[in-house]
């Protein structure tokens, strides 16, 4: 059973880093919790969904379109996540700290009734473009479909790590992490890289929408909530506006929430209560998250 | 309009007309929004009571409906265990208080947006744990209360009866918050939102003064919640989920941080708003309600950041 | 300062735009329209509205007859919230609904004090009714459903598992909600009654959608389940078939669950993996309710496009005996109604319906059936 429960944990785990990983970026450059990432990542799961329907030829069918599927996805959700920056933060930014977060709960109630009352209100099937075979590995049934979520989740992972250290633009997005005014002295456009990291950050999370579609077979307007909020956690819990904090506190999360549903008689109705009374342990232990740096105030 | 405003008449006025207007709402067909009435003056309270921890001292609070619960499951629990329930009620505020003080101790270090998750996170706890202890707290099936009705002598009807009772609670709470914000302490909890600072240095005992705008918001949720058991005679943990804790948020900074006047027009507006929506539209637009709730949260955000009705300092901090 | 005049306006004017009031009698109906729940309260309303326009084609009444809807989303708060709207209406003269059990039980306490009868078409926890005996219920007795209760459903499935099925042992899984948990544990009294053993037991919660976890702990329990008893609707239970059939859990190893999760949604959120499962209905389908020939017919002719869901002839039922009632009380008086409501036995769709003195039909047959995924159907099994 353990590795069974081992590899649930895996696949729920990189679900959340992906989700995390949004809230993480958009914070470290704009100390924002980005109330509506939770709907960027349901827009997400909903555009694979259209395109399946739409072209079912082309998306429905085969690892080619699955694929096309991912990246158009992500793009969509990208590009949603800047047209909320755009519109309802930008204009925000410099009023007050608590502006743009109601703002942001607004788009997130707009984004959830929009999908409830055009869309669907009820649970719509996701599609299934690559069959899906179980194999038994060490005593365990593991389905192909897992694989493939761990795997691109990972890929991911490793695209956005070599993107942010390695490329100038990354560089770009980690100077405006560290200090946007001097950044923006030292010529970098800050209004530009902001709207990159809110793309990547949309992207990310519509990836983890789409991957979330195919894990559970079913999509719903209001299936962004739930991993929205634990994701956010994860994402505190190692460090918000750490990258590596939101990867490692999505796999932590991921983790607990199977140990508490398999391991603890009784313990599934408990596994959000262990979860966040973790949480708050860590933090008063480690006030800042686990990754995360203690940061000085300037008086 | 700010004559109106500034008046000191003026909130004695509305009370009156509040308090007529139940009597005169039968003959207009109206006892519907009698109801809804009661439900804005309950979110009144919270808001007033989140005010405390967000307009006065500035801390992000987003489980503060969990001591709604509290106070509500307090109330049902002790009633059904015999105790009467005006001491329901008292014991209700006491209990919530008992609780708030300890969540704070435990967790106000932290800063703001660490604070923000974790109150989230006791918000969950709290609506779980209800859920879970069914030897308790009857779990998801609830509670029933016996009825409470001190005021029959005034209507028959008990949405009549609360909704006096929870006008009565909006504005004893109104007067003590005002009082509060007018002292030293109401004064301490500006400085220390403005520059935490700067307060320190100038002798102020930060600490405290947090720990206690942080407690003494529990006492209004408490009440609230008391009320909330007694009228509809049912608590289930289904009643205070997070959406509740957000719309509170949204009601105090949307309504003018740190403004009473603000916080009461808040809950005016966005509780009330969805409840008339669905009382005169045709079925069809009824699931429009909460879009064009989404709509005004941004909207008025865009426009009006500072609020609806902001406290002066706020306005002057954000508009000029 | 222009805003708020704006926005006071705004509300001024909504509440101002009443329409005008003819002479129309409503019947309400108070279901889940929206949500996941929503296709089986569109079928609900449907079937009342059927059972209205015949009413109304026949000239039962000398006025024109309406079925209202609304819509509760299964939750128990706007249920409350639907059931103040439904009583402030006084052209309302009785209610079809709800469908939930756990939106059924607050929003009788509403309709108790208006008083107005409320028909349940659907909610099967014996507390909807049972909660009239308390000493703090604040009006008459005015609770009454066409549909047997879980303590019934829960011991047939109980009996089911145990002889036709020959499990000894299994596990219990419900959703927290008072119908969910409320049937899991009328089984479990059932099953161990017998001589079962009830291996585990764990709630999930309504939207949760990760069972992986706890299924894996259920695969591996060393007391070897034979089975999972499931109390809950569909959704819950699609999600838990699809994730049993992907860690291998298959015949025979069963899964049981009750009426919340035989609806055709089911095949939504499941496909394949719904085949085989064993589904407990109240009453009897309609399709194999030769009193209900005409019902089907008439359903398929007024709403061609529409499937017809597994409770709308006890909708359209309820509706009837409420016009039977109607008639019998000379006049859309809700008090006369509710009294006439009593001593309903009436003879329709689902054989002879007579209440008992809670409010509970007396008809008490629960049928099994199981999920055929290719036909989209579920055959009873005997």
């Amino acid at each position: 059973m353990l590795v069974q429960q081992l590899v649930n944990g895996l696949t729920l785990g990189a679900i959340y880093s992906l989700i995390a990983l949004g809230y993480t970026l958009v914070y470290g450059i704009l100390t924002m919790i980005n109330f509506a990432h939770s709907e960027v990542l349901m827009l997400g799961a909903f555009m694979a969904l259209g395109l399946a329907a739409l072209l079912p030829a082309v998306f429905g069918t085969g690892l080619v379109g699955l694929a096309g599927m991912f990246i158009l996805s992500m793009a969509g959700a990208g590009l949603i996540n800047v047209i909320i920056e755009r519109f309802a933060y930008r204009p925000l930014r410099h009023i007050s700290r608590l502006a743009p977060l109601i703002s942001a709960i607004g788009v997130s109630i707009i984004l959830q009734n929009g999908v409830f009352i055009w869309v669907s209100t009820q649970s719509l099937p996701f599609p299934e473009p690559v069959a899906i075979d179980q194999v038994q590995v060490f005593g365990a049934t593991i389905s192909t479909l897992q694989i493939i979520i761990l795997a691109t989740a990972l890929l991911l992972m490793a695209v956005l790590h070599f993107f942010v250290e390695h490329t100038k633009l990354g560089k770009a997005m980690r100077a405006c992490s560290d200090d946007i005014q001097t950044a923006g002295l030292m010529g970098i456009n800050p209004d530009y890289i902001i709207a990159l990291t809110f793309f990547v950050g949309g992207a990310l999370g519509g990836a983890a929408g789409v991957l979330y579609g195919m894990n559970y077979g079913s999509i719903k307007y209001n299936l962004g909530f739930l991993p929205g909020a634990k994701a956010f956690t994860a994402a505190v819990l190692g460090g918000i506006g750490n990258i590596r904090g939101a990867v490692l506190g999505g796999f932590i999360l991921g983790f607990l929430e199977v140990l508490a549903s398999g391991y603890i008689p009784n313990g599934a109705q408990w596994r959000d209560v262990i979860a966040f009374t973790v949480l708050i342990i860590v933090l008063l232990v480690r006030p800042s998250g686990l990754l995360g740096e203690k940061i000085a105030e300037k008086v | 309009m700010k004559k109106i405003l500034n008046n000191r008449w003026t909130p004695w006025i509305t009370l009156a007309l509040a308090a007529l207007f139940p009597f005169v709402a039968g003959a207009i067909d109206a006892q519907y929004l009698v109801r809804v009435g009661g439900v804005i003056g309950l979110f009144m309270l919270l808001g007033l009571g989140l005010n405390f921890t967000l307009g006065y001292a500035g801390l992000f609070d987003l489980g503060f409906i969990a001591f709604y619960a509290i106070g509500a499951y307090t109330t049902a629990i002790a009633m059904r265990s015999g105790v009467p329930a005006p001491f329901a009620l008292v014991l209700a505020v006491l209990v919530t208080l008992a609780f708030r003080a300890l969540l704070g101790l435990t967790i106000l270090r932290l800063r703001g947006d660490y604070l923000a998750v974790v109150t989230m996170g006791f918000g969950e706890i709290a609506r779980l744990t209800i859920n879970n202890l069914d030897a308790l707290t009857n779990g998801p099936k609830g509670l029933q209360l016996a009825p409470w009705r001190p005021l029959s002598f005034l209507s028959p009807d008990p949405n009549v009866q609360y909704y006096l009772m929870i006008l009565a609670a909006v504005a004893l709470s109104a007067v003590a918050s005002a009082r509060l914000e007018d002292s030293r302490v109401g004064r301490a909890w500006i400085a220390i939102r403005e520059d935490e600072i700067a307060a320190r240095l100038s002798g102020i005992p930060v600490r405290h003064y947090k720990l206690l705008a942080f407690t003494l918001s529990a006492a209004f949720a408490g009440l609230a919640g008391g009320l909330f058991a007694q009228w509809e005679q049912f608590v289930t943990p289904e009643s205070f989920v997070f959406w509740e804790s957000i719309l509170v948020v949204s009601i105090v900074v949307l309504g003018g941080m740190g403004s009473i006047p603000g916080v009461l027009v808040g809950a005016l507006v966005l509780v009330g708003f969805p409840p008339l929506m669905q009382w005169k539209l045709s079925a069809d637009w009824i699931n429009y309600r909460y879009l064009f709730f989404g709509l005004i949260l941004v909207l008025v955000t865009l426009f009006r950041p500072q609020g609806i009705l902001p406290s002066s300092r706020r306005e002057a901090e954000l508009t000029s | 300062m222009s805003f708020r005049f704006a926005a006071a306006a705004v509300m001024i004017a909504i509440t101002a735009a009443c329409g005008p009031k003819e002479t129309v009698v409503k019947i309400a109906v108070a279901v889940p329209l929206t949500g996941d729940m929503g296709t089986e309260g569109q079928g609900l309303r449907r079937a009342v509205e059927l059972a209205v326009e015949e009413a109304n084609a026949a000239k039962r009444f000398p006025y024109k007859l309406v079925a209202a809807p609304y819509d509760d989303r299964a939750d128990p708060k706007e249920a409350v919230n639907v059931a103040n709207l439904i009583v402030s209406d006084s052209r309302v003269v009785a209610v079809v609904g709800h469908y939930n059990s756990g939106c059924a039980t607050p929003a009788a306490k509403v309709y108790a004090r208006a008083p107005v009868a409320m028909v349940s078409p659907a909610a099967t926890n014996p507390e909807v009714t049972a909660q009239q005996n308390s000493k703090d219920w604040m009006g008459p007795r005015m609770v009454f459903r066409v549909v047997p209760t879980d303590d019934v459903q829960g011991s047939y499935a109980a009996t089911f598992a145990g002889k036709k099925l020959g499990k000894k042992r299994m596990a219990l899984l419900h959703d927290k909600s008072p119908y969910g948990q409320g049937l899991a544990e009328e089984f479990k009294k059932g099953f161990v009654a017998q001589g079962g053993k009830i291996v585990s037991e764990d709630g999930i919660s309504v939207g949760d959608k990760d069972f992986k976890a706890l299924l894996t702990k259920i695969k591996s329990d060393p007391s070897k389940p034979e089975g999972i008893y499931f109390g809950g609707l569909y959704t819950e239970a699609g999600l838990l078939l699809k994730q049993m059939r992907e860690l291998g859990l298959k015949d025979p190893f069963a899964f049981i669950s009750g009426d919340g999760s035989m609806t055709f949604g089911l095949f939504d959120v499941a496909g394949e993996a719904a085949d085989g499962a064993y589904l407990s209905i109240v009453g009897v389908p309609a399709d194999e309710l030769p009193s209900a020939k005409k019902f089907v017919d008439d359903y398929k002719a007024r709403f061609p496009n529409d499937e017809r869901k597994p409770f709308d002839h006890f909708g359209y039922e309820a509706a009837n005996i409420i016009m039977a009632a109607m008639e019998r009380a000379g006049g859309p008086d809700r008090a006369k109604v509710i009294d006439e409501l009593k001593k309903t036995n009436h003879a329709g769709v689902l054989g002879t319906t007579v209440f008992d003195d809670k409010g509970d039909t007396t008809s008490k047959i629960v049928t099994m059936t199981r999920a055929v995924a290719k036909k989209r159907a579920f055959d009873s099994v005997r």
